[in-house]
């Protein structure tokens, strides 16, 4: 059992705690979820558990944190690593060791077990993760779920009765998430083990945990049943930066309008046996459209585009494309796809093998990175990638100076304006924090003021309000006449923003169209809503529905 | 180093892949010594020339010919600078006229030159069997014969850790590159200053994220109880049969026969003032015969002892 009491917490050199007044007690085989937006001491608390707090980070504690009976405070992690498990988030930077038999026998052998022992619980191991068919397996050569499976496994073969997961699946696609997660599941279900998971997408967890914990500033501002929380608490994890699953959204939105309907549905079928009422009898509903403009004059052509990184196998086979002014697209596709192959070419920083690329009619084996970068900018997944200069003036007027542009200084003062980093301007970029970071990359890259804009997988990890705040900039952007492109695995936000989709599959592109088309009645690729509503094509109610506001919208008349 | 290549070990599963890594160890500190002992160019290159069949049965070539392609670079600033620095030597093929000061007289000969050429193969030799080494050993296997030597685990451990993390940074390396470059930075271009700074712009990124990195993984470390006791146990440990003791003192061999030859006054070589003759008279191709004979006789050996485990 996990006591947490009157739990206090500050960084080393902070003036805000990271963790205040905190009181949680946590059962035995309980499968908990705590979440909150960036910042709100989700993860500090997943530390206090085993002890990294504060053995590890140095700081602060106050208030009594207890597992098992030990009181983490006077017990090192080392002590408390048989008790509690813990499996951090980016599956690159926790294992130890080359391959996965040696990775789940590291912490068998710091604990000094005798060799038969190690032999029988790595047995053990592997079984209870499903992945003996690994056990010969090179680390490198593992997908990013697969990685962390190991890593559950080596901690697992400590045999601890309590599992901390720090957000495992947010480096991962959606189907390594749904993997790790399922094994996770099994655990808490099936071993009875006490599961505490820390994770900030909802719609993925919600429905597979007895009880839901929601932080802000380093409080519980929420706890109890997810239903229950997700109902009755609405506004206020809203106002926490709590993203909610579209499926509550809906519901919540229906209830605003006065329809009676209860209750919070965690998944599709629950969804499906609340709504179906609801849309039952109405009948007559208005054609689903799209307000928006068709594309503009080309600006990224492509003609039987071939790449391989290694000859021969191909990562892009024969790509046709033609992406016009002013659209939306997103490109998806499961991982080695070739998506990021594929946008790659649209600056010039790999070349076709075979094919075509044109830039605004400017061919890419002709032209250098530096002068497409003036038409197109790139936004890297990682902000931290971008950042190396002094300032964040100076980081931005690096780009400027680097592009050539002559009004560097009048630029740099409207980009920082733009973005609210002019108080920041003369910070140490690396220094700021993860959103303002994300802030200062897009800043340093449209400075330029390119026609196109290419992200690669940008709301990987970020918290609702980072990525309200860039889909409005984004939508802005492009409603000034540019283009947006985006990779993503990200359904939900492609449902709601993107104007076209671009499936790719082995190389290839499998379906390109507007996102009902790509998105609607597809079975990995739907979001929540729409498979709600694939089950209500009897009644009516049209298939091209994907988000809650367009639910919401069939009911006006 | 170019991009494409992976430097990550790779089981091919080659005869040389299944030499125990003791024997391999023993063989490659064989050649990296005799390397700095022997002077004579043409002991040297037969050095150099002996690694080859292993890295070609290794099927290591493409890590090999990346490396070389660096090393390339530097054995031409090794002969540079040899040459612009040191002025002794009698065939004077250029002279300045101006003085540098506690230098004198610049001026540069065939001797120098020479000189530079066999530091260069001697640092070659030197690479190429550490090829022969890193890429046919699996990294936990290193570290278990290191830890069997009695070399001290924390060390041990550090050591591998950063060579397991080697490829992650080339990685980064890469994409940190890229992003650069899509902010007009001209990585390979321009004076010496602006590459100085655009070098920044790749390096503190790069630097942070390994910090980053570093932090993460003692974090990961002491959550799965490093550090818990003093002597920690081994799951698995690196067997030697009688065989693979064989094997290793074959494979060391090299090394007592060639010090022995060279206190019998083999292998020694004269650049200045002039150039030794290269012929090493009859007994010296003897010596250098039986050296290469020591040298090659793992690969024999090697391909038996396969051979016998597959019965």
């Amino acid at each position: 059992m996990i006591s947490i009491e009157n739990l206090s917490f500050y960084y080393a050199d902070e003036k805000r705690p990271a963790l205040n007044g905190i009181d949680l007690e946590i059962g035995d085989g309980e499968f908990v979820l705590v979440t909150g937006a960036s910042g709100s001491g989700k993860s500090s608390l997943a530390r206090c558990l085993n002890g990294l707090i504060p053995h590890f980070y140095g700081g602060r504690l106050g208030g009594r944190v207890t597992v098992d009976g030990l009181d983490v405070s006077l017990h090192a992690p080392k002590e408390m690593a048989t008790r509690v498990g813990m499996v951090f988030q980016d599956p690159e930077n926790q294992l130890v060791t080359a391959d996965v038999e040696r990775e789940i026998a590291f912490g068998m052998e710091n604990l000094a077990l005798p060799r038969q022992e190690i032999a029988k619980r790595l047995e053990e191991a592997l079984d209870t993760v499903g992945i003996a068919a690994l056990r010969k397996r090179q680390l490198h050569t593992l997908s990013g779920g697969e990685k962390q499976k190991v890593a559950i496994a080596s901690v697992l073969a400590l045999k601890p009765e309590v599992l901390v997961l720090d957000e495992p699946t947010s480096e991962l696609d959606p189907q390594g998430a749904e993997e790790v997660l399922a094994t996770v599941q099994r655990l808490n279900d099936e071993l009875g083990m006490t599961v505490v998971l820390v994770e900030h997408r909802l719609e993925r967890v919600v429905h597979l945990v007895d009880r839901l914990i929601v932080l802000s500033a380093g409080r519980v501002i929420a706890d109890g049943r997810p239903g229950q929380v997700l109902e009755r608490q609405y506004d206020r994890l809203c106002r926490a930066g709590v993203g909610i699953p579209p499926l509550i959204r809906l519901v919540h939105g229906l209830q605003e309008r006065g329809v009676p309907v209860t209750g919070a549905p965690l998944t599709v079928k629950e969804g499906r046996r609340l709504l179906e009422r609801v849309y039952t009898g109405i009948g007559g509903f208005p054609a689903v459209g799209d307000a928006r403009g068709g594309a503009g004059d080309p600006v990224i052509e492509t003609e039987n585009l071939w790449y391989a990184y290694k000859h021969p196998y191909a990562a892009l086979k024969g790509i046709d494309l033609s992406i016009g002014r002013g659209e939306f697209v997103a490109v998806m596709g499961r991982n080695a796809a070739g998506k990021t192959t594929l946008v790659k070419h649209f600056i010039g920083l790999l070349k076709p093998s075979r094919g075509r690329v044109r830039v605004n009619g400017l061919d890419i084996v002709k032209t250098t990175v530096a002068e497409l970068a003036r038409h197109v900018g790139y936004v890297f997944q990682d902000p931290n990638d971008h950042l190396f200069a002094e300032t964040v003036e100076e980081e931005v007027a690096t780009t400027l100076r680097g592009l050539g542009f002559s009004d560097v200084h009048r630029r740099v003062g409207e980009v920082l304006e733009q973005f609210d980093l002019t108080p920041y301007a003369r910070q140490y970029p690396r220094f700021l924090s993860g959103g303002q970071k994300q802030r200062v990359a897009l800043a340093t890259v449209l400075a330029a003021r390119p026609q196109v804009l290419i992200l690669d997988e940008p709301t990987r990890g970020m918290d609702q309000q980072l990525k309200d705040y860039l889909m409005r900039f984004l939508c802005e952007y492009r409603d000034g006449g540019n283009t947006v492109i985006i990779v993503t695995h990200d359904v939900e936000m492609v449902a709601e923003y993107a104007q076209r989709v671009i499936l790719l599959g082995e190389g290839k592109i499998v379906v390109d169209g507007d996102r009902r088309q790509v998105l609607s009645r597809a079975l990995l690729f739907s979001p929540q809503i729409n498979r709600v509503f694939q089950g209500f094509a009897r009644l009516g109610v049209p298939q091209e529905i994907l988000t809650p506001e367009e639910a919401l919208q069939l009911l006006r008349h | 180093m170019s991009s494409g290549t992976s430097y990550r070990y790779q089981d091919r599963d080659t005869v040389v892949h299944r030499l125990n890594p003791f024997a391999k160890l023993a063989w490659v500190a064989a050649v990296m010594l005799l390397a700095v002992i022997f002077d004579h160019p043409l002991y040297l290159i037969m050095l150099f020339l002996s690694t080859l069949p292993v890295i070609a049965l290794a099927r290591a070539w493409r890590e090999w010919a990346s490396l070389m392609r660096f090393m390339l670079w530097m054995s031409l600033a090794i002969v540079l600078i040899n040459a612009l620095v040191i002025y002794q030597g009698s065939h004077v093929l250029l002279e300045f006229t101006f003085e540098i000061p506690t230098l004198g007289q610049p001026k540069i000969t065939l001797e120098a030159i020479a000189f530079g050429l066999g530091m260069a193969l001697r640092l070659v030799t030197i690479v190429s069997a550490f090829v022969a080494l890193n890429f046919t050993v699996h990294p936990d296997d290193m570290m278990q014969a290191m830890l069997k030597l009695r070399l001290p685990y924390k060390s041990v451990l550090a050591t591998s850790m950063s060579l397991r993390f080697f490829p992650a940074l080339v990685d980064d390396r890469e994409r940190i590159s890229d992003v650069q470059r899509t902010r007009g930075m001209e990585l390979d271009r321009g004076g010496l200053l602006q590459r100085a700074r655009n070098g920044g712009a790749v390096l503190v990124p790069l630097l942070s994220n390994s910090l980053d990195r570093a932090v993460q993984i003692a974090e990961a470390m002491e959550a799965r109880a490093f550090g818990a006791y003093k002597r920690r146990t081994a799951f698995s440990e690196i067997t030697l049969s009688g065989w693979d003791r064989l094997l290793a003192v074959a494979g060391l061999l090299p090394l007592p026969v060639g010090i022995y030859l060279r206190c019998l006054g083999y292998g020694k070589y004269r650049y200045y003032p002039s150039l030794q003759r290269l012929d090493p008279g009859m007994a010296g191709w003897l010596a250098l015969a039986v050296l290469a004979a020591l040298l090659l006789a793992i690969l024999p050996l090697a391909w038996f002892r396969k051979r016998w485990q597959l019965d």
